[in-house]
């Protein structure tokens, strides 16, 4: 089996080399047929990827542990879907992951366009096979996932912490969102190498780029959610590089949707939006370089492997030949119009567009900044969550803002009284939300009061806009349906809202309290009153070893709460399994860790309130609702491009 | 008479409020903090992030006077210099014990590190582990 998978992927391997060779031939010689057999080894590429992928799954599946990668990552005692789901748990097996949705995704965009953006798909078709050779060639060279040797009696198995249903979801959400930021790269990357510069590129992937976005950011949530409940430390994300990698390409992804539409609709911003996609293509590579090399120290801990280098060298020619494209194509790249006003539609999507790509670019300055200072200094040094705080707020909050003024400013120009005319409602909102908030004492975060005020904006300008086209429409469901992706968009923004509250009421308002307690004591926190009751330890469970503490829990809710530390006997790794109780009526999480002191019956616990912090995970569903309807056929749309376009194609 | 676009100006003009941003911040605001392994420590007295891993035995508790001792040593070592540590302050994270790789933040004085944070290292995904023969 091991024979056939390796086959699979050298047969990989030269039908990208094919694909990238052969097609570029073919588009720069202009041979039709020649594009076509090109565009075939793309569509075989990804046909015999999927019987290397077949070979992995099966090998981990029936625990073949001949397949050294089988026996790292598995054992016999674990669950099929965890066996499964290490096909992504290791290296290896996620860069076939990543070969694998990659030639998926570049087959059927690449066939779904081929008549349509026949002279176009010629050179996307070289471009999808350039990335896939590199893929292919490491799987093929580097990093095969179908090493063998005598099987051992039981592989290594899997790290308790991961044997959670999020973490058969998250990594293979984050590979669909990295993956496929390379379909609208290479798309761009053939409009500048065909000179078809017009809009058709974009409007050939914006599905693709909105699900690549949309599972990129769902991902991070899902992610955050395991470290919520699972990890044990209070918190879900820690600006850590291995999570700001997520977030960068999927910051870029942001802005170039929301740009892309100013190039649809005016003909302008035609260099920042390949400056966009470019970026967002090379951060999602660089983050799996980050991953993989072990440059940067994070609470993930990483091989030392050889696939950096590798990864490096592939970030470092993408992007030369991205900035050489667009020089080179810079003359077909003006603008239709201009800016008429610093202050319209236009510009507002400017101004989202430049804080979107400061907060990407700040971020990835601290992610560099110790390989920075190792450089320049002789001396690696760190800058912390403080740093990344900082300038969450100085970009984030004017972001906020804008979500709620760019739908209701006007395009091409506008003045200061009508923009304030169309912005009464929200202002209005913004201002009693604020002074609200001050009566009841919760003036004490500044920042937390301003994301709550430009929150109440942002949703009172969504209300303003629903509210006038209802009243056009004559009913809500309607009006989404005939423009989706301008309300899912607004669904969308009012998941983004959510999320800011979530995020400024867990952070800004939590209570936290720490307290020594023997069984029969109490503390209090917040509107609760925890009891410690006693131990509770695990009997008869050959897998785990370990006692709880059981609280009684008084207050706005009551009931008993279990929280311990529980030691897996097969790792010797011991976790915090916290007591997590949440109130949906006040959208907040009693969250308790407990730490068992030196074999006693004494505990310190850990108390946390954290307010809001469901609102987060309400939007990520929320954020899921609004892209699929953003995604969502619409045969209106389509009608209104094929007219719109027609001169182009002409 | 030509009349410009707005759009370079504002390109401009947010490129340099974020390199100024960048320069404030890093001039007044910015706290960078050194990233050593536990052998460079004699000479780098001070503040420090300390990435290493755990030499037990790990002993005493954090929340007390006495806090939770144990040893440091570099990464990818297995009889270099242990560097004792003293931490004081919230319970160490799960997954803390003997063997781990971790990232401690104290102060460097007089031979012992004074910690007053822990970060263990997740399991990776990326690390493998040898199955039992």
């Amino acid at each position: 089996m091991a024979d056939l998978g390796r086959a699979a992927l050298v047969v990989s391997f030269g039908l990208a080399l094919y694909a990238l060779v052969v097609g570029a031939a073919a588009a720069h010689l202009n041979r039709r047929r020649l594009a076509g057999s090109a565009r075939n080894a793309l569509l075989a590429c990804f046909a015999s990827t999927l019987v290397a992928a077949a070979v992995l799954a099966s090998a981990l599946v029936r625990h073949d542990f001949s397949f050294v990668y089988v026996a790292q990552h598995t054992n016999r005692t674990l669950p099929t879907v965890y066996a499964l789901s290490a096909f992504w748990g290791g290296q290896e097996g996620s860069l076939l992951l990543w070969l694998l949705v990659l030639t998926g995704y570049g087959a059927l965009a690449v066939a779904l366009n081929r008549r349509l953006l026949r002279d176009l798909i010629a050179w996307v078709v070289p471009v999808l096979g350039g990335i896939a050779t590199f893929f292919a060639f490491m799987l093929v060279a580097v990093a095969s996932p179908f090493h063998t040797q005598t099987a051992p009696v039981d592989g290594a198995g899997l790290t308790p912490s991961l044997q959670n249903p999020y973490m058969v979801a998250h990594p293979p959400m984050l590979y669909l969102g990295y993956v496929g930021l390379s379909i609208p790269f290479a798309f761009a990357a053939g409009a500048m190498l065909s000179g078809r510069l017009d809009e058709r590129w974009i409007v050939a992937t914006r599905r693709w780029t909105l699900a690549a976005w949309t599972f990129l950011g769902f991902g991070q949530l899902l992610g955050a959610h395991w470290a919520y409940v699972e990890v044990g430390w209070g918190g879900y994300y820690a600006w850590d590089p291995v999570e700001n990698a997520a977030l960068m390409p999927w910051l870029a992804a942001t802005a170039f949707l929301h740009s892309v539409m100013i190039q649809e609709r005016k003909g302008m911003l035609k260099v920042w939006n390949m400056v966009l996609v470019a970026l967002a293509f090379e951060l999602s590579v660089f983050g799996t370089f980050l991953t993989r090399s072990g440059v940067v120290n994070s609470i993930h801990s990483f091989a030392q492997s050889s696939v950096g280098g590798w990864f490096l060298a592939f970030v470092v020619i993408s992007s030369v030949f991205s900035v050489l494209l667009i020089l080179w194509r810079l003359p077909l790249l003006q603008a239709r119009t201009k800016l008429e006003s610093a202050l319209s539609r236009e510009a507002a999507f400017l101004y989202n567009n430049l804080l979107l790509v400061a907060l990407c670019l700040t971020i990835l300055w601290g992610v560099l900044f110790p390989i920075v200072t190792e450089l320049v200094k002789g001396e690696s040094r760190t800058i912390g969550r403080p740093y990344y705080d900082f300038f969450l707020r100085a970009f984030g909050l004017p972001l906020l803002l804008l979500m709620g003024i760019g739908p209701l400013i006007a395009w091409r120009r506008s003045n200061v009284r009508a923009l304030v005319r169309s912005l009464v409602w929200p202002i209005a909102a913004a201002l009693v939300t604020g002074v609200v908030l001050i009566a009841v004492g919760a003036g004490s975060s500044r920042p937390g009061l301003i994301a709550y005020t430009f929150s109440a904006f942002v949703i009172a300008a969504i209300v303003v806009e629903l509210v006038r086209g209802t009243r056009v429409t004559g009913s809500l469901f309607r009006l989404i349906g005939r423009n989706r992706r301008r309300y899912g968009g607004y669904i969308v923004h009012f998941a983004i809202v959510l999320l800011a509250i979530g995020i400024a009421g867990s952070s800004a308002y939590g209570t936290n309290v720490e307290r020594h307690l023997s069984p029969g004591q109490s503390t209090t926190v917040g509107a609760y009153r925890l009891t410690y009751q006693g131990v509770d330890p695990i009997r008869n469970d050959p897998n785990r070893v370990g006692r709880y503490a059981v609280l009684h829990v008084s207050g706005p809710w009551s009931g008993t709460l279990r929280t311990g530390n529980v030691t897996y006997t097969g790792f010797n790794e011991t976790d915090n399994d916290v007591g997590i109780k949440t109130d949906w009526l006040r959208a907040q999480d009693l969250y308790v860790i407990a730490d068992f002191q030196n074999g006693s019956n004494v505990v310190f616990f850990n108390v946390l309130v954290k307010p809001l912090v469901n609102l987060i995970w309400v939007a990520g569903i929320v954020f899921l609702l609004g892209s699929l309807v953003a995604m969502w056929p619409d045969a209106r749309e389509q009608r209104r491009l094929v007219l719109r376009l027609a001169p182009a194609r002409a | 008479m030509t009349t410009r676009s707005p759009a370079r100006l504002i390109v401009a003009l947010a490129v340099a409020t974020v390199l100024a941003i960048f320069l404030l911040y890093t001039a007044i605001a910015g706290k960078s903090t050194p990233q050593l392994s536990p052998s460079q420590l004699r000479s780098h007295p001070g503040v420090a992030s300390v990435v290493g891993v755990v030499v037990g035995p790990v002993a005493g508790d954090s929340h007390t006077a006495r806090g939770l001792r144990f040893g440091l040593r570099d990464r990818g070592t297995s009889n270099g210099v242990v560097v004792p540590v003293v931490y004081h302050g919230d319970s160490p994270p799960p997954l803390f014990r003997a063997t781990r790789e971790v990232v401690v933040t104290g102060r460097y004085a007089n031979g012992r590190i004074d910690g007053t944070g822990i970060v263990t290292k997740c399991p990776s995904k990326y690390t493998a582990s040898s199955p039992k023969a």
